[in-house]
């Protein structure tokens, strides 16, 4: 048997969650992904499933006679192009899930058909950023969390499971400049409803009943000035433990609260957020602390710079007007659709069949529907073009945005299979033939 | 062989992010979120074995998954359904005017469905398209 030979690339960024871990090894030969050393369980699963499978397009498809059937890209672009010139209101989706070049084209498509733009902070931190655009936040990279934290706290957040290695890289065992002693130099909190995995290896958990984080956020900041509170217990919390934690915050030398969707996705969403960061800011009064969300999707963080410095903006945007609006109570995704008020989609590289609420995912389909996506999920699935995308950060280069803001360059570990170009390509070939169709 | 007065929780699990990430189309992903996840107490009250088919009721919806015993826990009186299509078929779409969805703490019932079909994704996002 032929020896295969094995290219390895070392410093590779992985491309699944906000933490985006820049020390992975990947092994390619020919041009497949045959080893992946450092990354988690899930980034590990990434870059293996960009491999030819039964799940990877690998040409363009179109629906045909109710079933989808591959297709040129020449006639896919002039069928999807056809369905956006004609919509008057389409809805662009997704778009956490690419590098930022990608994004850019997104919002001048977008901008051209007077449509709706949207990426996936509308279902997850969205309400972080319009806490945010309230009351500021008091945050910094991660680098100042490793090398100085004593306290870190975990609210609403699960990183075990969703930022594997985020403990093991920046806030609760890894070793730092003033923190030489790893874990043991840290005190770990985690509030939440579920007694977590990330919970059972904390110093102190926090039980708190689910809906009810503004409640104890707030009766924590009423301890913090001294106020006393007539009560047993808030939100489930017996007075002794919230008094204990309370303690806790005053007397650590640098804090950290990282938060997740526990706070964004219950009820009060970014009143939750405002409460934390005003909690955060009052505790200055007595020692150094911070605030950071742990954002999901690798590149989200990204979507809202990009949509920010080209729009003004982070996510639900109307063009409708010809101008950007923001508003999104009224122009998140999963809004217009609970609506009906889009009459077409295209959706870059995200699943909102999938996550989004059944009210809103069944108007997904009323209309046609465009998905650029490398696999099959239950939105491409049901899609009447499918555009064949290679992987942002494992067959195209990029940049990207960490869950702290710093950008970082994505690399290109392989070759995109059959016929898939980048989402940035797919996209300047839309906005090139949408010119076409106008005649401009 | 119910439980008639819990709260749902939604969210990210290691095994759901791997099986996404292997093909949202895949059995993988069937038995990594289509699943629901009791307080062991709380499972008791079921009077039946690990892995027969609940059918979750909310306010907005039901959905049918296979019954598991939390690895987080205790938590009584809260059932956890991971992030996906199969929760997604029975969270609060309400967002409070903010734009985003109420994924967590949604009042439920439990009933245990012996015969239940547990859908795979494209099924079950047939069965939204149908209706």
């Amino acid at each position: 048997m032929a020896i295969k030979k094995i290219k390895t690339l070392y410093d590779v960024i992985c491309p699944f969650c906000g933490t985006l871990c820049d020390d992975v090894e990947v092994d390619i030969a020919e041009n497949k992904v045959v080893e992946v050393r450092n990354a988690c369980q899930i980034g590990t699963k990434k870059f293996f499933s960009s491999n030819p499978s039964e799940h990877r397009y690998e040409t363009p498809m179109i629906r045909k006679k109710g079933k989808l059937e591959p297709a040129s890209w020449e006639e896919a672009i002039d069928k999807a192009a056809d369905i956006l010139t004609k919509a008057k209101r389409p809805l662009l989706y997704g778009f956490s899930s690419t590098e930022c070049e990608a994004q850019s084209k997104g919002v001048e498509l977008a901008e051209m058909l007077g449509g709706i733009l949207d990426n996936t902070a509308s279902v997850c931190h969205g309400p972080s950023l319009l806490a945010k655009q309230d009351v500021g936040q008091p945050g910094s990279t991660l680098g100042e969390f490793k090398n100085r934290a004593d306290l870190v706290i975990f609210w609403g957040s699960n990183p075990v499971h969703a930022h594997p290695r985020h403990l093991g890289r920046y806030s609760e065992f890894v070793r730092g400049y003033f923190r030489k002693d790893g874990r043991n130099d840290r005190t770990i909190v985690v509030v939440d409803p579920r007694n977590t995995h990330t919970a059972q290896i904390a110093d102190l958990y926090i039980q708190v009943k689910p809906n009810e984080d503004y409640e104890l956020l707030n009766a924590i900041r009423a301890l913090l000035r001294g106020v006393e509170l007539d009560v047993e217990e808030v939100s489930g919390v017996p007075m002794d433990q919230i008094k204990e934690l309370v303690n806790t915050l005053k007397t650590c030398n640098f804090g950290v609260i990282f938060f997740g969707m526990g706070l964004t996705q219950s009820l009060s969403h970014h009143r939750n957020i405002d409460a934390a960061i005003c909690l955060t800011r009052e505790l200055n009064d007595h020692t150094k602390f911070l605030i950071t969300p742990m954002r999901g999707h690798y590149n989200v963080a990204g979507a809202n710079q990009v949509f920010s410095w080209n729009t003004g903006y982070a996510y639900s945007i109307d063009f409708s007007k010809g101008y950007p609006r923001y508003n999104p109570g009224e122009f998140s995704a999963v809004e217009v659709l609970i609506k009906n008020q889009i009459d077409a989609s295209l959706i870059v590289a995200s699943d909102p069949a999938s996550n989004f609420p059944a009210a809103s995912a069944r108007n997904l389909f009323k209309y046609p529907l465009i998905v650029i996506d490398p696999h099959e999920t239950p939105t491409s699935a049901n899609a009447d073009i499918v555009l064949p995308a290679a992987i942002a950060g494992i067959e195209a280069e990029g940049t990207a945005y960490r869950m702290d803001n710093v950008p970082l360059r994505l690399r290109k570990v392989k070759d995109a299979p059959g016929e898939s170009i980048s989402d940035k390509e797919i996209l300047e070939k839309l906005i090139e033939k949408v010119k076409e169709k106008r005649g401009e | 062989m119910s439980l008639d007065d819990v709260i749902l929780l939604t969210g990210r699990t290691i095994d759901q992010g791997v099986a996404l990430e292997g093909g949202k189309t895949t059995m993988e992903n069937v038995r990594a979120a289509a699943i629901c996840a009791f307080d062991s107490d709380d499972f008791k009250k079921l009077d039946t074995l690990v892995g027969t088919p609940v059918k979750i009721i909310t306010e907005y919806g039901e959905v049918i998954v296979h019954s598991t015993i939390s690895e987080e826990g205790p938590h009584p009186g809260i059932i956890f359904i991971p992030m996906g299509p199969w929760a997604n078929q029975v969270v609060n779409p309400d967002s409070q005017s903010c734009g985003t969805p109420t994924f967590k703490g949604m009042k439920a019932k439990v009933e245990v469905v012996k015969s239940g079909k547990v859908l795979n994704a494209l099924d079950l996002i047939n069965t939204l398209k149908e209706a």
